[in-house]
């Protein structure tokens, strides 16, 4: 395996990225929105909400024991604010992962087709598989590096708009660094592996950042169905989440792998 | 070392229905300069495409500096520099940077990579712009780029796919210059895909015509033009007093264009016809003083011969 061709692809790759507005937008202004605007805007909001606040007490009731447990026994308002920013956010941040690879995995394959700067590319020494090992790292390294800036903005955040209220630092848990460390690195790496293999088929970065989105449905699945009471993600459900993930991405990229040749992209370059 | 720099035996290679190639047959020795011509779609950059291992055929064989493509892709294009259509760059990086992944890419010794960048920065005069971003380069300094990127590593075979298209007539001809030099240094090998004819004869030595995927020609320059029959344009000049008997027999060989005191241009005549006018001429009293066929071009050979083709 020629690592210096395939760090100095992950290198170009993010060079690239960094330089391009229209893919640096999403990836700035999408964690911004969420981690930032949103914490801001559900605090104010529930402290706000006067009365109206009563309507939570079923969901923080309906609560695992241990979770109660974890919220204290403060003011509803308080114990409400605990539970979206420690608990709910906790799946909500797994669209950052989700979002920076559908935006760095199309421009990397699709966008180099479009550009027309994937054929140089090819006529290089490389192999199949370290292109393949290329523009997988390259998107997945970005993915974590903007997911742990995105979790140390959100901890600033919320430990502002708490201040003083709860005691305590919010948001360090066992179940933040499960989902940071990693199941957010796991739905990275499924995420891409299938992305890299979209990108390769489809002609243009808009088309590939189109399937790319679809990707976050199942995300949003999840932060719904806690929302709803469906289901609960605790820390043991995000390691378990976790495996399941890296699993299915690991054996998604195998496939990859083996499949991934020269020819399926020049067919459309 | 193999025989030939490159052997493309009775390939075929088909996309879907398409077959872009059909039992093409050609090959290109060490040190030649060779052509690969043809209107698009003939085949020429799928033909790069496979003696580089980017695609394999369907039937025949392939071997670059004897080895296989399809096997030993990685090996082959650590050997080759391939200028692709488009200068294939990107925009946001600047050249410095460009040619700075482009040596690692190609495996040039970390210790020389400065060196053998900028060695080949000025050479194709772009120091001055070295770090500014191909975004804001003309055409001809990106194909200079392109064809510098080709050389970071040396290779002693060159694939040059249309090297002046777009260009202007003023960077097209140092971008040629450039090619000429590349091609006589260190006996390089050199294919050239290219549509300009008169390039092509300036810098070949040998050329292969490719139309719809097989082999029309192939063969030196003035091989070409003679397998395709060209007629001559050509330059007489008679005595002044016999100027009508002269243009009513020239008439019946070609077209007589211009007729100044008793000096013809004349068009159409075939290179097979010629010691006939001349002995019509001279059985018709016609005092003769001189006989000047213009050499046919590669370009008036490669019409005629696609002309038959389409004809056929």
């Amino acid at each position: 395996m020629n690592w210096r061709s395939i760090f100095a692809i992950v290198r170009r790759d993010l060079t690239l990225v960094a330089r391009a507005k229209a893919v640096m937008v999403p990836l700035v202004i999408v964690p911004v929105v969420l981690f930032v605007g949103l914490p801001l805007l559900v605090s104010f909001a529930l402290d706000a909400a006067g009365s109206d606040l009563d309507d939570l007490l079923p969901l923080i009731d309906a609560l695992p024991e241990s979770v109660r447990i974890s919220l204290g026994d403060g003011p509803l308002l308080q114990r409400a604010q605990l539970y979206l920013l420690e608990h709910q956010f906790a799946t909500f941040f797994l669209i950052v992962p989700l979002m920076v690879c559908a935006v760095i995995a199309a421009d990397s394959f699709a966008g180099e087709k479009e550009r027309k700067t994937l054929e140089a590319l090819l006529y290089t020494p490389t192999t199949d598989r370290e292109l393949y090992l290329a523009k997988l790292f390259g998107p997945w390294l970005a993915s974590i590096a903007v997911s742990f800036a995105s979790y140390g903005v959100y901890l600033v955040v919320c430990n502002l708009a708490l201040a003083g209220s709860v005691g305590r630092v919010v948001a360090v848990t066992p179940l933040w660094a499960t989902v940071v460390l990693w199941l957010s690195p796991g739905v990275a790496a499924l995420g891409l592996s299938v992305l890299v293999v979209v990108s390769a088929r489809v002609r243009g970065f808009q088309e590939a950042y189109q399937v790319g989105g679809v990707l976050v449905l199942p995300v949003v699945a999840l932060v719904a169905a806690q929302f709803a009471g469906f289901l609960f993600v605790d820390s043991a459900l995000a390691v378990f989440l976790g495996l399941l993930t890296w699993a299915i991405a690991l054996g998604v990229m195998a496939v990859g792998f083996g499949i991934f040749r020269r020819e399926r992209l020049l067919e459309q370059v | 070392m193999a025989d030939a720099a490159l052997l493309v035996r009775n390939v075929t290679r088909r996309f879907g229905e398409v077959t872009a190639l059909d039992q093409v047959d050609f090959q290109v020795e060490y040190g030649q300069v060779v052509g690969l011509l043809g209107h698009n779609g003939a085949g020429k950059t799928t033909t790069i495409r496979l003696l580089n291992g980017l695609l394999a055929p369907d039937e025949g064989e392939v071997r670059t500096m004897g080895l296989d493509p399809v096997a030993d892709g990685a090996e082959v294009r650590r050997h080759t520099g391939v200028l692709t259509e488009t200068p294939s760059l990107d925009d946001r990086m600047s050249g410095l940077e460009a040619m700075r992944f482009w040596a690692a890419m190609w495996g040039v010794p970390r210790d020389s990579v400065e060196e053998r960048v900028g060695w080949l920065l000025e050479r194709f005069q772009l120091t001055d712009r070295a770090r500014d971003r191909v975004g804001g380069y003309s055409r001809g300094m990106r194909q200079r780029l392109a064809l510098a990127r080709t050389l970071l590593h040396d290779p002693p075979l060159l694939f040059l796919d249309e090297p002046t298209a777009a260009l202007d007539p003023v960077a097209a001809r140092a971008v040629r210059e450039m090619v000429r030099t590349l091609a006589a240094e260190d006996q390089r090998t050199v294919l050239i895909c290219t549509h300009n004819l008169v390039e092509a004869q300036e810098l070949c030595d040998r050329v292969v015509i490719l139309r719809n995927g097989r082999v029309l020609a192939d063969g030196t320059t003035a091989e070409v033009v003679d397998a395709a029959s060209v007629p001559l344009a050509l330059v007489l000049e008679v005595g002044g007093q016999q100027v009508d008997t002269a243009r009513r027999i020239a008439s019946t060989f070609g077209d007589v264009r211009r007729v100044a005191g008793g000096r013809f241009d004349m068009d159409g005549v075939t290179r097979e016809r010629l010691p006939e006018l001349v002995a019509a001429l001279v059985d018709g009293g016609v005092d003769i003083y001189r006989v000047a066929p213009e050499a046919p071009s590669l370009e008036a050979a490669y019409l005629a011969l696609y002309g038959e083709e389409v004809e056929g």
